[in-house]
C-alpha cells in the first residue's frame, strides 16, 4: 500500500538504564536523588515527632512524603522516565501498583467490613463466662 | 518404640517408622505400586543405557519444546493420581449412605486436599505452562525463551512440588484441610501433622518454579518477538499467555507470601491467622483468596487462547473480533483482581462491600460472553472440519456456558448464601475448570502434538476419548448440582439423607464412562505411537494452521527458524505463515549464518535436587539437612553464574543441512499440492 | 481467503493508514534481562505488600503486649534510614564505576554499600534481639508477629541483597568487566534500589506512624 511507511524503530532501554549521558551528569543525578530523598526523610521524621502542625494531618503528610520519596528514588536511583522507551517498563510498574493497592487497600476495606459486623472475640469471650 | 525415638529425634526430626502407614492398605499398596513402577522405569532406562541420552536430551535441556513436553509429561502422570483420587472419592459417596463407607474419615479428607492440590497445581498449572513453552516461542518467530535456563529450573522446582505430595502418601499423610487448608483447622493446634507442611512446602517449592516459569513467559512475550511481529500482529494465544502470566507474576506471591504466614504460624508460633493473641482467621481467607481467584483465570485463559487459535484453524477463517478479544483478554486480567471477596460472601462482610464484589463478579462474564460470541461467529460461515481438537473446542464452549452461567448465580449473594460450600458449588467449578481448563489442556494436546513429535495423534481414538469424557462428565457433576440443590454439603465422608444417594450412584456411573474417556486417552497415544510412520507429518503444517508455528517443520529444529521469520501486516496469522513459509521456501543454501543457543545445563535439575531436601528436611524438622539443602541451592548458583560459556554455535553448515532435509520435503509437497 | 491470493495482501492493513512501525525484533539481551528482572521486583514488591496488608490488619492487636509507641526507637530507626539511603547512593557510584570499566571506584563503592548494609542489618537485629529478651517476640501479639515478618522479611532481602554483593565483587575479581556481568551488576543495583523503596514504606508505615498511635 503506497500509503503507508514502514519505519524502523529503535528498542527501547532497561530498567535502570539511562539515557547517554557523560558520567559527570550521571553522578549528579545520583546527588540530587540523595539529597531530596534525605530532606523527604528528614521532613517524615520531623513531622512524626513535632506538635507544631495539626495532629490529624500527620498521617496524611507522612504517606504523601513517603509516596513523594518512592517517587524520587524511582526517577533519580531506577532512572524511570515517561519517555516512549520507557512505555513497557512504565506498564509493568503501574500493573504492579495496581496489585498492590488492589490487595492492601481491598484487605483493609474487607477486614475492616468483616471486624465492623462481628463483634470482637474479647467482648463475647467474657459474656460466655 | 521409646529407644529408637531417644536417638532419632537429634538426626531425623519429627522423621521415625511410625511415618509409614503400615496399617493403611490403600496408601501403602499405591505408594508401592508407584514405586516399583519408577524404579522399573529407571532400571529399564539404565539397563537399556538410554540414561546418558535422558540426560543430555532431556533433562539438562534447556530447549523451551523439550521443558514444555515434559512440563505435560508431568501433567499428564499427576492427572493419573488425582483421578486416581476422584475415583475413589465417587466410590466412596456412593457406598457411605447411612455406613462408613470403605475409607476412614482421616483418610477421605487427606484424598479431598490432595486431588484439589494435585488438580490445580500438579495438573492444570503444569499443563497450560507446557504447553505456553511449547508453542509460545514458536507462535512469536523467536529461537528461544527469554530465560532458557531459568525455564529449566522452574520446570524442576514444579516437579520436586509434585515429588513431595506423593512422597507424603508413604511416608507421613497430607493435609486433611482441603485444598487450601484454611486456619484455624490447618493451625498447628488443630493438625499437629505432618500433612499441612507437606502441603504448604510443596506448594512454596512449586510456587517458585511457576513464578519463574510466569517471568519467563511475559519476557519472551514482551521482548523477543520476531521482525514485525507488531503487539496486534501477535497470534491469540500469545495475548492470552500474556495476561495469564502477567497474572502470574502479580497474583503467585501472594500465595507465596500467606502461606509463609501460615508456616511462620505453625513453625514459630506466630500469631497471623490463630485464634490467641489477636490473630484474624479471616486475614487468610482474604489474602489466599487474592490469589485464588487470579489463579483460575491463570488457568482458563490460556485455554480461551488455545480455543481461539483452533476454532480459526478448522473453520479456515480468521478469528472474529480479534481485537475485541484482546481487550476481552486484558480486561478479564484487570478485572479478575477485583472479585476475590465473592469466595467468601458468607464471611459477614456487610451489603456494600458483598455487592460491589457481587457487581464485579458479574461483569467479568461481559468479557467472557465477548470471547464465546466471538468463537462462533468465527465458526459462522466457515468451512468446519470436526477433527478431535475442534470436538474438545465445540464441546468446551457447550460446557463452559453453563458452568459459566450458574458461577454468574453463585455471584449473586443472596444466592451464595444457600450454595456455598454445597455440592453446587463442587459442581459449578468442576464445570468451569474441567469444562474449560482440561478440556482447552486436551485440545491444544490433539492440536500441537504433531509439531512437538512429529507424527498425529490417532483420530478415531481420540474421537472416542472426547465423547466418553464429554459423556461422562455431565453424568458425574450434573447430579452433583441436583445433590446441592436438595441441602448436600461438599466434602461428606458419609450422609444419612436417603433423596442424596441416586444421584451419588449416578454420579459414580459417569466416573466410570470418565475413566473410559481416560483410558481412551492412552490407547489413543499408544496406537499413536505404533502407527507414527502412518501418521508422519511431513509438511509441518498438518492442520492447515494460521500461525508460525506451522511454518517450520515438525518437530522444529533446535533452533526453531533457519531463518528468523519477517513478519508483515496485520490479518493476524494467514498472511504471516504464508509469507514466512515462501521466505523459507525461497531461501536458498548460501545464506545461512551461524547460530548461537543456550548451552545446556544442569542448574535446574541440580537445584531441584537440594529443594527436594530441603522441603523434605522442613517437613519433618530435620535441621542439618536444611542447613545442608540451603549451601548445596546457593552454590548451585554460584557454580551456574561462575561458567564461562553460556552459548554454543550452531555452524552455518550444520544449519544449513538440517534445513535442507525439511525443505526439500515441503518444497516436494507443496509442488504436488500445487504450489504456495 | 486463498492462500494464494494472501501473498499479494501482506501490506493490506486496514487499521492503520499512515505510518507503521515495525517492530524491530527480539531485544538485546541487556534489556531483556533486565526487564525480566524488573518483573521479578514487581512480583517482591507484590509479596511485600500482602505483609504490609497484614500488618495493617494486625497492628492494633496486640493483645495486652506492646503497642508500637512503647517499642520504636525513632533514633535507630533514622540511622538505619541513612545508612540505606547512602547505601543507595554508592551502589549507583558503583554500577557508574561498573559501566565506565573502573576497578578501583568499582570495589570502593561496592565495599562501602556492603558496609552501609551491615550497619542497617546489625542495626535490626539488636532491635529485634533486644525485643525478644524483653519478652516481646513475634509470638506475644499479632501485631509484633506482623512487626516482626513484614521488617524481618525486609532484613532477609538486604541479606540476600549483602551475599549476591560479595558475589559481584568476586565476580568481577575474577572475570572482570564482562558484558554478562555487567547484566547481572545492573540487576543487582535494581534490587538494591528497589530495597530502599521498600524501606521507605517500612519507615513511614510502621515506625513513624505507628509510634504516633
Amino acid at each position: 500500500m503506497s500509503d503507508q511507511t514502514h519505519m524502523h524503530v529503535e528498542h527501547d532501554i532497561a530498567p535502570g538504564d539511562e539515557e547517554q549521558h557523560s558520567v559527570g551528569a550521571r553522578i549528579l543525578g545520583y546527588v540530587v536523588g540523595l539529597a531530596l530523598a534525605l530532606l523527604l526523610t528528614a521532613t517524615s521524621f520531623f513531622i512524626a515527632g513535632t506538635d507544631l502542625v495539626w495532629q490529624p494531618s500527620i498521617p496524611v503528610a507522612l504517606i504523601v512524603l513517603a509516596i513523594a520519596q518512592m517517587g524520587v528514588h524511582l526517577v533519580f536511583f531506577l532512572h524511570i522516565t515517561t519517555g516512549p522507551d520507557n512505555t513497557n517498563n512504565v506498564l509493568a510498574l503501574a500493573f504492579g501498583l495496581l496489585v498492590v493497592f488492589l490487595v492492601v487497600g481491598g484487605t483493609v476495606w474487607i477486614m475492616a467490613h468483616l471486624n465492623q459486623n462481628m463483634p470482637p472475640m474479647d467482648q463475647i469471650m467474657p459474656m460466655r463466662n | 518404640m521409646p529407644a529408637v525415638r531417644t536417638v532419632e529425634p537429634m538426626m531425623l526430626g519429627k522423621l521415625d517408622w511410625s511415618a509409614i502407614p503400615f496399617d493403611q492398605p490403600i496408601p501403602l499398596i499405591a505408594g508401592a505400586v508407584v514405586l516399583v513402577g519408577i524404579l522399573g522405569v529407571l532400571a529399564w532406562v539404565v539397563l537399556r543405557g538410554h540414561l546418558p541420552y535422558l540426560w543430555d536430551e532431556w533433562i539438562t535441556s534447556v530447549d523451551h519444546k523439550r521443558i514444555g513436553v515434559m512440563y505435560i509429561l508431568l501433567a499428564s502422570v499427576m492427572l493419573l493420581r488425582g483421578g486416581s483420587d476422584a475415583i475413589m472419592m465417587r466410590i466412596q459417596q456412593a457406598v457411605a449412605y447411612q455406613s462408613q463407607g470403605y475409607l476412614p474419615p482421616e483418610h477421605y479428607n487427606q484424598i479431598f486436599s490432595a486431588h484439589g492440590t494435585i488438580m490445580i497445581f500438579f495438573v492444570a498449572m503444569p499443563f497450560v505452562i507446557g504447553l505456553m513453552n511449547l508453542v509460545v516461542p514458536l507462535q512469536l518467530g523467536v529461537r528461544d525463551v527469554a530465560f532458557p535456563t531459568l525455564n529449566s529450573v522452574g520446570f524442576w522446582l514444579t516437579a520436586t512440588g509434585a515429588l513431595l505430595v506423593n512422597i507424603s502418601l508413604v511416608v507421613g499423610e497430607f493435609a486433611r484441610t482441603g485444598w487450601l487448608a484454611f486456619p484455624p483447622l490447618s493451625e498447628l493446634s488443630y493438625s499437629p501433622g505432618v500433612g499441612v507442611d507437606y502441603y504448604a512446602w510443596s506448594l512454596q517449592i512449586s510456587g517458585v518454579g511457576t513464578l519463574v516459569a510466569g517471568i519467563n513467559l511475559v519476557t519472551t512475550v514482551l521482548k523477543l518477538r520476531t521482525r514485525g511481529m507488531n503487539y496486534l500482529r501477535m497470534p491469540m494465544f500469545c495475548w492470552t499467555t500474556l495476561a495469564s502470566n502477567l497474572l502470574i507474576v502479580a497474583a503467585f506471591p501472594i500465595l507465596t507470601a500467606t502461606l509463609a504466614m501460615l508456616l511462620l504460624d505453625r513453625y514459630l508460633g506466630f500469631h497471623f491467622f490463630t485464634n490467641e493473641a489477636g490473630g484474624n482467621v479471616m486475614m487468610f481467607m482474604n489474602l489466599i483468596w487474592a490469589w485464588g481467584h487470579p489463579e483460575v483465570y491463570i488457568l482458563v485463559l490460556p485455554a480461551f487462547g488455545i480455543f481461539s487459535e483452533v476454532v480459526s484453524t478448522f473453520s479456515g477463517k480468521a478469528l472474529f473480533g480479534y481485537r475485541s478479544m484482546v481487550l476481552a483478554t486484558m480486561a478479564i486480567c484487570i478485572i479478575s483482581f477485583m472479585v476475590w471477596l465473592h469466595h467468601f460472601f458468607t464471611m459477614g462482610a456487610g451489603p456494600d462491600v458483598n455487592a460491589i464484589f457481587g457487581i464485579a463478579s458479574m461483569i467479568i462474564a461481559v468479557p467472557t460472553g465477548v470471547k464465546i460470541y466471538n468463537w462462533l461467529f468465527t465458526m459462522y460461515g466457515g468451512r468446519i472440519r470436526f477433527a478431535t481438537p475442534m470436538l474438545w473446542a465445540v464441546g468446551f464452549m457447550v460446557t463452559f456456558i453453563i458452568g459459566g452461567l450458574t458461577g454468574v448465580l453463585v455471584a449473586v449473594p443472596p444466592a451464595d448464601f444457600m450454595l456455598h460450600n454445597s455440592m453446587f458449588l463442587v459442581a459449578h467449578f468442576h464445570n468451569v475448570i474441567i469444562g474449560g481448563v482440561l478440556f482447552g489442556a486436551f485440545a491444544g494436546f490433539e492440536y500441537w502434538f504433531p509439531k512437538a513429535f512429529g507424527f498425529r495423534l490417532d483420530e478415531r481414538w481420540g474421537k472416542m476419548a472426547f465423547w466418553f469424557t464429554f459423556l461422562g462428565f455431565y453424568v458425574t457433576f450434573l447430579p452433583l448440582y441436583v445433590a446441592g440443590m436438595l441441602g448436600m454439603t461438599r466434602r461428606l465422608q458419609h450422609y444419612d439423607v436417603a433423596a442424596w444417594r441416586p444421584w451419588m450412584l449416578v454420579a459414580a456411573v459417569g466416573m466410570a464412562v470418565l475413566t473410559i474417556g481416560v483410558i481412551c486417552q492412552i490407547t489413543q497415544l499408544v496406537v499413536s505411537i505404533r502407527n507414527r510412520e502412518a501418521l508422519r507429518d511431513r509438511t509441518g503444517d498438518p492442520w492447515d494452521g494460521r500461525s508460525l508455528e506451522w511454518a517450520t517443520s515438525s518437530p522444529p529444529p533446535v533452533f526453531n527458524f533457519a531463518f528468523s521469520p519477517d513478519v508483515r501486516g496485520e490479518d493476524a496469522y494467514w498472511d504471516m505463515k504464508a509469507l514466512a513459509r515462501k521466505q523459507s521456501l525461497e531461501h536458498e543454501g548460501p545464506e545461512y549464518h551461524d547460530i548461537e543457543m543456550p548451552r545446556n545445563s544442569p542448574t535446574g535439575f541440580v537445584c531441584a535436587f537440594f529443594a527436594s531436601i530441603m522441603g523434605f528436611a522442613l517437613i519433618w524438622h530435620i535441621w542439618w539437612m536444611v542447613i545442608l539443602g540451603g549451601i548445596g541451592a546457593f552454590a548451585t548458583f554460584v557454580v551456574f553464574a561462575w561458567r564461562d560459556h553460556d552459548e554454543y554455535v550452531i555452524p552455518a553448515a550444520e544449519v544449513a543441512r538440517i534445513d535442507g532435509i525439511n525443505l526439500e520435503e515441503r518444497r516436494s509437497l507443496v509442488s504436488m499440492a500445487g504450489g504456495v | 481467503m486463498s492462500m494464494t491470493a494472501t501473498a499479494g495482501h501482506a501490506h493490506a492493513d486496514p487499521h492503520h493508514i499512515g505510518i507503521v512501525v515495525e517492530h524491530p525484533g527480539p531485544a538485546p539481551k541487556r534489556i531483556v534481562t533486565a526487564y525480566g528482572f524488573w518483573v521479578f521486583l514487581l512480583s517482591d514488591i507484590v509479596m511485600f505488600s500482602c505483609f504490609f496488608a497484614a500488618y495493617a490488619v494486625l497492628a492494633g492487636q496486640t493483645a495486652g503486649g506492646p503497642s508500637g509507641s512503647e517499642i520504636f526507637e525513632q533514633r535507630n530507626v533514622a540511622i538505619e534510614t541513612v545508612c540505606l539511603l547512602l547505601s543507595s547512593f554508592t551502589c549507583g557510584m558503583a554500577s557508574i564505576a561498573a559501566d565506565t570499566h573502573n576497578r578501583l571506584w568499582f570495589y570502593l563503592g561496592m565495599a562501602v554499600t556492603c558496609v552501609l548494609g551491615l550497619i542497617f542489618l546489625a542495626i535490626e537485629f539488636n532491635e529485634f534481639a533486644g525485643l525478644v529478651s524483653r519478652g516481646y517476640g513475634p509470638s506475644r501479639s499479632a501485631f509484633l508477629t506482623a512487626f516482626f515478618s513484614l521488617v524481618g522479611c525486609h532484613g532477609l532481602h538486604v541479606s540476600a541483597g549483602v551475599l549476591w554483593l560479595l558475589t559481584m565483587m568476586a565476580q568481577v575479581f575474577a572475570k572482570g568487566f564482562r558484558v554478562d556481568i555487567l547484566r547481572r551488576m545492573m540487576c543487582f543495583a535494581l534490587f538494591w534500589h528497589a530495597l530502599d523503596i521498600i524501606w521507605v514504606a517500612v519507615f513511614s508505615v510502621v515506625y513513624l506512624l505507628g509510634s504516633g498511635a
